[in-house]
């Protein structure tokens, strides 16, 4: 979300939340993700005044930096917003520390919590840690016990875990790495991550249906026909083939961002704005989701992979050409699906879920369709009558927009379909903040609402076992279609809606 | 939410005990436990109003220090009966002064200190001292001491962190002698708070013994004489590190505005600004000056003159001020004094704003924010009308004042906000000799 202007006026008014003091403790601190993502999104905290004085960052990774090794790699990964912000910077390098730290080697572990005590000491931060485990989802488990045994997470209130994902690859790994780390802690310190959730377009879907009255009561079967959402990446596979060939776009994308899109446009209304409230109500709706044929997957589910295409000035590679890519690879880039929630405000809706890489467009997007008018009294412009569609726009250009019908100018009574736009640029022109930024501060502030909770996780899992079960043992049923670089997508996955005399929406 | 009264009655001990006996606590009673390693409360707790209404008989005891419902209506009553102007706030000081002058003996327990709110003792503090002045001004010091440690249902699985409370209790000139021992009882290692929880102006030399930094300052800059509320502001700010209640009321207002300008369409009016109306209550214009100061600071407006506004005989006098934009053009701005029935807690409680801006290529641009409870029909009046209007209404702010503490203890900075330390500064120059 871009903006061309500042408003000068909403410069430090951000500061509803403040985090208490606390050291964040991040595992895998010399990875990609820590100087991409995580050192960023805390250095646009601390900009914002919403990280407390009492406050401190320990990296731990096995290399044996030094605390001013750390810092200066930081920098150095942080260069362009270390020059722009340089007394900002200094402050905040302060803050940071390091320690050579092997979670597997109890030795470190003890010789972590030693140091740990001795920042509480010397940063005031009250024994309030979080812990980030930005490491292989090998270490997931085996990283939560060296913690729990360790004594570090024996306060509930003042440590918590933070988990990348994937969390898990299956339900039934799952449901395994769940009982180890529900067995290091309460479930309330566990805080299963998804960034998807951390935009402020994906949380909009919460407040446009529950701060809104006119939207409620045509939220279901009897006014929906049905919902696609859409998540589409222009890009490949980029450095990522060798965690991409072992997950394919199902795990990499349908389970956890597009699945919980799906969950908070059509779960209930939460009682009250609390988090439990929510994710009870997730995990319902999860739970009441199941595949539109689940006997025979393969005749609701189609997967893709891209092949070669571009133009001849710029051409494309395929998949399988990829480095790092098995030539003869069968894992999905593309990945199409039919699903029926078995609840009474959803029973008969079909919602269908695409994701893809290499495909025209990046955009994700949530499309309710509603069921057209009874009687047509009019002729319409343009041939047949258009279904009155709310799309919400995840990204880019984030919003909203409706489609309906209107009167065509002219003598005649012809009707024709218009959008009325919303844009968070337009109305707003702030830029959001990464969806890291607001993570990470709701991971310190202990706000799991923006978490996934086990139960969630393992309803996702499940839903989509029949498709996993089917990839593993039977593959032949659901092959791999190819389909050309920068297109939609396989002609089959077109026919998925066809069956059903619909198509996608072409954004 | 209801405050928490201490587990443990005081212990009464003479003065010169009280750091002996704290030391052989935790290394005898609690040796077991590591004691809060979280912050130190120094809440300076006059509680001036609550005297004065319990010994005129207006209300009854104990001595708290919480501003309660019951406190509130008493005190607005007795603004009234007493002949104050209706715009009294109840927390005005003028308040507690008049009834002061009001006959009456009833005594009750004086409490102060060992009520603590559960939104500042969630933070756990590590010592909680309170210098409580009493209304007899040649009382001895007494000294309280309570040990506190979470109850097992509260508690984290191995949160044994303990806490201690003293209160230091006396007329003002045994204030003096608390405060000598003061140092003795704050832990060095562990930051510092002082809650002035009084009337800014009153005590400058305790103040300014008390807030010594890096020691972290609450004050509350609608209590007292603006200007010299004010001044000691912009003083102490130079001096470290200040919170600002009455600042931090402002939220809802900065919030307001801010978002009528959040579309970008917008934004451009604000280069445009040619005039900014501010109605509060009463004559406190602390808080209508630190917002036209956060206001001209954040579009770079450089001040020309201030003024007083005198208004008809028996009329409030208002404060008039040029400023100049960057571009050259003049800004006008205007603060009044408006009259209303029942006052809010503070004194100058914000009634509405108006921002006209004069755009080249289309009708100007008014903006008025109005107060949730008032009305703005004088903000309204004089041609807007023909203006292109965007009205809101500015919510009130329902939270007390322990919550905004909380809120401070809970994250705190170890310096002014910048935005404060900014539009602090331009207000003392805002304000007429």
């Amino acid at each position: 979300m871009a903006a061309t202007q500042t408003n000068p006026l909403r410069v430090g008014l951000r500061q509803e939340r403040v985090i208490s003091p606390q050291c964040l403790v991040i595992f895998g601190a010399s990875g990609d993700l820590t100087h991409r993502k995580l050192i960023p999104a805390l250095f646009e905290l601390f900009r914002q005044r919403r990280l407390p004085t009492e406050f401190c960052v320990l990296g731990c990774a096995r290399r044996p930096w030094s605390d001013e090794e750390f810092r200066s790699r930081m920098a150095e990964a942080l260069a362009d917003e270390v020059k722009q912000h340089e007394n900002s910077w200094q402050q905040f390098a302060a803050c940071l520390f390091y320690e050579p730290v092997d979670l597997q080697q109890d030795q470190d572990v003890v010789r972590l919590g030693t140091r740990l005590e001795a920042l509480d000491r010397l940063r005031a931060t009250r024994g309030n840690r979080t812990f980030y485990l930005s490491v292989s989802p090998a270490f997931y488990g085996s990283g939560c016990r060296a913690l729990a045994n360790a004594g570090l997470l024996k306060d509930a209130n003042r440590s918590r875990v933070v988990i990348e994902k994937p969390f898990g690859t299956d339900y039934s790994s799952a449901q395994l790495l769940n009982r180890v780390v529900q067995s290091c802690g309460k479930e309330s310190q566990i805080f299963r991550i998804d960034h998807y959730l951390g935009k402020e377009t994906v949380q909009n879907i919460l407040v446009l249906r529950f701060a809104n009255a006119i939207f409620e009561p045509i939220w279901n079967r009897n006014y929906i026909a049905n919902v696609q959402i859409t998540a589409a990446e222009t890009v490949g596979v980029e450095e990522r083939a060798g965690y991409y060939e072992t997950s394919g776009a199902l795990r990499d994308m349908v389970q956890n961002h597009l699945t919980q899109m799906l969950a908070l446009t059509t779960m209930e209304a939460p009682g009250h704005f609390d988090p439990e409230a929510i994710r009870n109500e997730k995990a319902k709706v999860l739970q009441a989701a199941r595949l539109a044929n689940e006997d025979e997957p393969w005749k609701c589910c189609v997967r893709g992979q891209y092949s070669r295409g571009g133009s001849q000035a710029k051409p494309l590679s395929g998949y399988r050409e990829e480095p790092g890519v098995n030539p003869n690879s069968t894992t999905e880039t593309y990945v199409a699906m039919k699903l029926f929630i078995d609840n009474w405000r959803w029973q008969g809706v079909p919602f269908y879920l695409r994701t893809g890489k290499r495909l025209p467009k990046r955009l994700s997007e949530v499309v309710l369709t509603f069921r057209k008018a009874p009687v047509q009294l009019f002729d319409a412009a343009g041939g047949t009558p258009t279904a009155n569609q709310l799309v919400l726009r995840i990204q880019p250009d984030e919003g909203a927009g409706f489609v309906f019908d209107v009167k065509a100018p002219g003598s005649g009574m012809r009707s024709r379909p218009v959008d009325m736009h919303f844009s968070y640029e337009e109305s707003f022109g702030e830029p959001s903040d990464e969806g890291y930024v607001r993570l990470l501060a709701d991971a310190m502030l202990g706000d799991p609402t923006l978490f996934t909770r086990s139960d969630e996780v393992e309803a996702a899992w499940r839903l989509y076992t029949p498709l996993l079960e089917l990839i593993e043992d039977a593959p032949w049923q659901l092959p791999v279609h190819p389909y050309e670089a920068r297109t939609w997508g396989p002609g089959a996955a077109d026919n998925l809606l066809a069956e059903d005399g619909l198509m996608w929406r072409r954004p | 939410m209801a405050p928490q009264l201490t587990l443990q009655a005081p212990l009464e001990l003479p003065p010169s005990e009280v750091p002996d006996y704290l030391n052989r606590l935790w290394s005898e009673s609690l040796k077991d436990s590591s004691g809060a390693a979280t912050f130190t409360l120094v809440v300076w707790e006059p509680s001036w109003l609550q005297q004065q209404l319990i010994r005129t008989g207006r209300i009854d005891g104990p001595i708290s220090g919480l501003l309660s419902d019951q406190l509130l209506d008493a005190a607005r009553q007795a603004v009234g009966e007493l002949g104050l102007p209706a715009s009294t706030a109840p927390t005005a000081p003028e308040l507690a002064w008049t009834l002061g002058q009001q006959a009456g003996n009833h005594s009750a327990e004086d409490l102060r200190g060992q009520f603590v709110d559960r939104a500042i003792s969630a933070h756990q503090p590590r010592r909680l001292i309170t210098l409580a002045p009493t209304l007899d001004a040649g009382k001895n010091l007494e000294s309280l001491v309570a040990a506190y440690c979470p109850l097992p249902e509260e508690r984290a699985v191995n949160a044994d962190a303990c806490g201690d409370v003293v209160v230091l209790r006396g007329g003002m000139g045994a204030m003096q002698q608390g405060l000598a021992m003061l140092q003795e009882l704050i832990p060095a290692d562990l930051p510092c708070w002082v809650w002035w929880n009084g009337s800014m102006d009153e005590s400058p030399d305790l103040l300014e013994a008390l807030a010594v930094s890096p020691r972290r300052l609450v004050v509350d800059s609608s209590i007292g004489e603006p200007k010299r509320c004010l001044d000691l502001l912009v003083q102490r700010i130079e001096q470290g590190p200040v919170n600002d209640l009455n600042w931090l009321r402002l939220r809802t207002w900065r919030e307001s505005l801010a978002m009528v300008f959040d579309p970008p369409q917008r934004q451009s009016a604000l280069d445009q600004v040619v005039q900014l109306d501010i109605d509060v209550e009463g004559q406190h214009p602390v808080k209508g000056l630190l917002l036209a100061a956060w206001i001209a600071d954040r579009l770079g407006w450089h001040l020309v003159s201030s003024f007083w506004i005198h208004g008809q005989p028996g009329e409030e006098r208002g404060i008039g001020a040029e400023f100049q934009r960057s571009d050259g053009q003049s800004v006008q701005f205007r603060l009044m004094p408006v009259p209303v029935g029942i006052s809010k807690m503070h004194p100058g409680a914000l009634v509405g704003l108006r921002l006209i801006c004069s755009q080249s290529d289309r009708s100007p641009l008014c903006v008025i924010l109005c107060s949730e409870s008032g009305g703005c029909m004088r903000l309204e009046a004089g041609g807007v009308a023909s203006m292109e209007l965007a009205e809101e209404v500015v919510p009130l702010p329902n939270e007390s004042e322990e919550m905004e503490l909380a809120r401070l203890l809970g994250g705190g900075h170890d310096s002014t906000n910048p935005l404060l330390a900014a539009a602090a500064a331009l207000a003392g120059k805002l304000l007429p000799n």
